[in-house]
Order: C-alpha cells, then structure tokens, then sequence
C-alpha cells in the first residue's frame, strides 16, 4: 500500500511542478518543485528510499529536458545522500536549516549539473537568470513542500 | 547505524552508477529503456493533465478573478453606503430647503420683526413643556418674545422666550400645563383664557355658558393680552365640553395651530417687553 502511495506521491509532485510552469511561472521562472521534493524526501526518509527518490526525482527531471540524461538523476542522487549524512549533524526538520540547505543545495546542484554537461556533452543548459533566482524560489518552496510531506508521512506512513 | 551507513553507501554507489551509465551511454539499449520507463512518469500530467487541463488551467486566473472581484465588490458596496447615506442626506437638505424657503416667504408677510432659530433640543421627559432653540442674547433674543411656528403656509403660537442664554434659549410651550394666553375665539370674538394640558391639546377656560362655543372655532391671541401680540392663531376647538351643574362657564379642547412634535424651525417676535410690565399680564403665564 505505501508503495502505491509513493508512486502517486511521485507522480503528483511531477503533476504539481506541471500545472505550476504551466500556469504560474512568472517571466519563465518557477521554484523547481522536483528539486523540493527530492530535498524534502532526503530529510525525511531513511538513507536507501531518500536517494531512491532522488534518483527518480531527477530521472523525472531528466526527460523533461533533452540534455544530459542521467544528469539530475546522479545530481539529486548524491544530493540525497549528502542530505543523509548532513542530517546526522544538524536538525534538519527546523524552517531555517531547511532554507539554507535549500538555496545552498540548489546552487551545487546546479553547479555540478553544469558541470555534468559540461563534461558529458559540450553544453552550457543553466541560464544566468535561472541561476541568480531559482535557488531563493526554491528555498520558499521547500518548507511547504516539506510539511506536505510530514504531514502525509504521519498520516500514512510513506517515506 | 553502520548497517544504514552500509546500506545508503551501497544505494548512492548503485544509483550513481545507473546515472553515469545514463551519462555515458545516452544512447543505449539502457539508457533508451530508462527513458521508456521514465517518460511513464510523465503521463499524469502530459497526457491527463493537457486532456482534462481546462479543469485546472485558469484556476490561477478565477483566483485572481475572484479577489479582485471580492475586492471590486467589497469597494462597491462602500461605495453603495457611502451613496445611500448621501441620498439621506440631499433627500433632507431638499425637504429642509423647501420648509425654509417656504417659511422664509412667510415671514416676510408676517407684521411682526424677529428671526428665525432652530429648535435644538427637546427633551422626552418635557415633551410638551419646552425645548431649546438655537438662538439667545447675543442675537438679541429676549425673555418674553413670542414663539411662533410655521405650519401648512401660516404661522401659529408654540409658546414664548422663558429662559435667555448668550446662545441659546429655552422656550416655554403653550401646551405646557403652566402656559396660558388670552385669546380670541371667533367669529364673535369673545376673550377666554387658553391653557396648556401637559398634552397636544389646549383647553380654553372661563367661556360664558351663553356663548356661541363651537367646534371647528378659530383662536386667535387677543389684544387685551400683554404676553403675545394680537391676532397670532393659536388653534382650532375640537371638543366643547357641557356646562358643570355646579359651575356657570364652559371649557373647551383646542388643538394648537402647529403641531409642536414636528416643529424644526420657529420664528422668534421681538417684543421688547420691559420686565416691570410682566406683573400687569394677570393670568396670562
């Protein structure tokens, strides 16, 4: 049952980042919502699942682009790892630590995602208006997006 | 704890490692099949969500719709007070303005000088006693001058200057129970003596019993009062009362020639009576 339940929880962060780029991206801007699930799912479950979901998270936002694929699947793999071992740290369940690791995490990610294409394929797919906004988008996104998932973690168990 | 530290270091490392193959192998037989297997991932929201879109498209658009909207009402309805209130309020300016117009007309034809004040206060508990108009001695209001209302274009007796402040003064009502005047009832002109009640009638006392009383009779004040000029209407008989066996006078209701609870405005006679002269009016209070 709680498997069925994480896929649809999977698809509907997909939806969600969808309808919002659809409807409400505002001069071609929206918080990246796959990132904040994939941060969100890092802190809340336990190691194996949290990268699990990272990798599928960036698979998801691997076929949404056309650039390198496997690029955010490795990227929000190893984000979720470093999650996991920065959470044995530092409270990661309080609005600031979640802020800061979001705008921080972001700028890596998009650092080594760079990087990957880069490396893989010759391309340069970050723009400098993504790049200078995205990360402080995502870092409002990320507390909501995390509570989402506390809450359907208490009420159902998943995660 | 060292078993999830094993267990998280083995899945980062098999993930890793499926994601650089992808990397590095873009276009293999993996690498297409992940895509496969990936692009399902996409069908709630490519394929349902382009079908069944119109559901959800503009709900962004109806919400900001909908707050202006609740905000457009919001400033509406202000706007809807703001008016009513205003059509109160021209709608009694306007009532006001052809009351004081019509007054004003009148006082010119009125023989007597004086001005005009606003009654400013009534009180409940002394409803047909007195009440305050909005003028006194420093606009050359006197004790003593005579109260004149306004109503249905002429004019008639409200009472009399009791009280004068710089400001303001208190009025003395005919239906007080402790105001009287002398008048005179027509057609014969016979004197008799009007009193207040306490109520919105007048009484008129000490009428020979061989008068031609009537109902429906016309009051004016007389010239042999001193308090009130002559030839002011003050009512009308509405009710004769039959002679007491024990008594050789008959009495009589009045109504009073302006309705006292509607009164807005009165005219206010000069009459300069000089204080010694106030012993000589007799009866007249």
């Amino acid at each position: 049952m709680a498997i069925i339940l994480e896929i649809l929880l999977y698809l509907a962060s997909g939806t969600f980042y969808w309808w919002w780029t659809q409807n409400l991206a505002f001069f071609g801007l929206a918080p990246n919502f796959i990132f904040a699930a994939a941060l969100s799912a890092a802190i809340l479950a336990g190691p194996v699942k949290a990268v699990a979901w990272g990798f599928f998270l960036g698979l998801y936002a691997d076929i949404l682009g056309v650039s390198a694929f496997g690029g955010y699947a490795l990227t929000y793999s190893l984000m979720a790892y470093a999650v996991y071992v920065v959470k044995r740290h530092f409270d990661m369940d309080s609005f600031f630590s979640q802020l800061v690791a979001a705008l921080s995490l972001s700028w890596i990610s998009m650092f080594f995602y760079q990087g990957l294409s880069l490396v893989f394929f010759r391309i340069n797919p970050t723009g400098l208006k993504i790049f200078l906004t995205e990360p402080f988008l995502n870092a409002l996104a990320v507390p909501v997006v995390f509570q989402v998932f506390y809450w359907l973690k208490r009420r159902t168990g998943i995660l | 704890m060292s078993r999830e530290k094993d267990a998280a270091n083995y899945a980062v490392v098999f993930f890793a490692v499926l994601s650089v193959l992808l990397l590095i192998f873009p276009a293999s037989k993996i690498a297409h099949t992940a895509r496969i297997v990936a692009s399902y991932s996409l069908y709630p929201s490519l394929h349902y969500g382009a079908r069944y879109g119109y559901f959800v498209r503009n709900v962004p658009a109806n919400f900001v719709s909908l707050l202006s909207t609740d905000q457009e009402n919001r400033a509406l309805r202000e706007k809807v007070k703001d008016l009513e209130v205003k059509l109160l309020n021209a709608s009694a300016a306007v009532s006001e303005n052809e009351r004081l117009a019509q007054e004003l007309r009148l006082s010119h034809t009125l023989p007597w000088a004086g001005s005009w004040a606003r009654v400013v206060n009534k009180t409940p508990s002394d409803w047909y006693g007195s009440f305050f108009i909005s003028k006194g001695s420093d606009d050359g209001i006197e004790v003593n001058d005579t109260v004149l209302g306004m109503q249905e274009g002429r004019a008639g007796l409200a009472g009399r200057v009791f009280e004068v402040y710089p400001k303001f003064s208190k009025v003395l009502l005919i239906t007080n129970s402790a105001a009287s005047a002398v008048c005179s009832i027509a057609p014969s002109g016979l004197e008799a003596l009007v009193e207040g009640k306490g109520t919105w009638l007048l009484k008129v006392n000490y009428v020979p019993e061989q008068s031609e009383l009537a109902e429906g009779a016309e009051i004016t004040t007389a010239s042999g009062g001193l308090l009130f000029p002559a030839g002011v209407p003050v009512g009308k008989v509405t009710k004769v009362y039959p002679r007491e066996s024990f008594m050789n006078f008959i009495t009589a209701d009045v109504t009073p020639a302006v309705d006292l609870n509607t009164l807005k405005e009165v005219f206010v006679v000069r009459r300069h009576l000089q204080q010694e002269n106030i012993p000589a009016a007799g009866a007249e209070r």
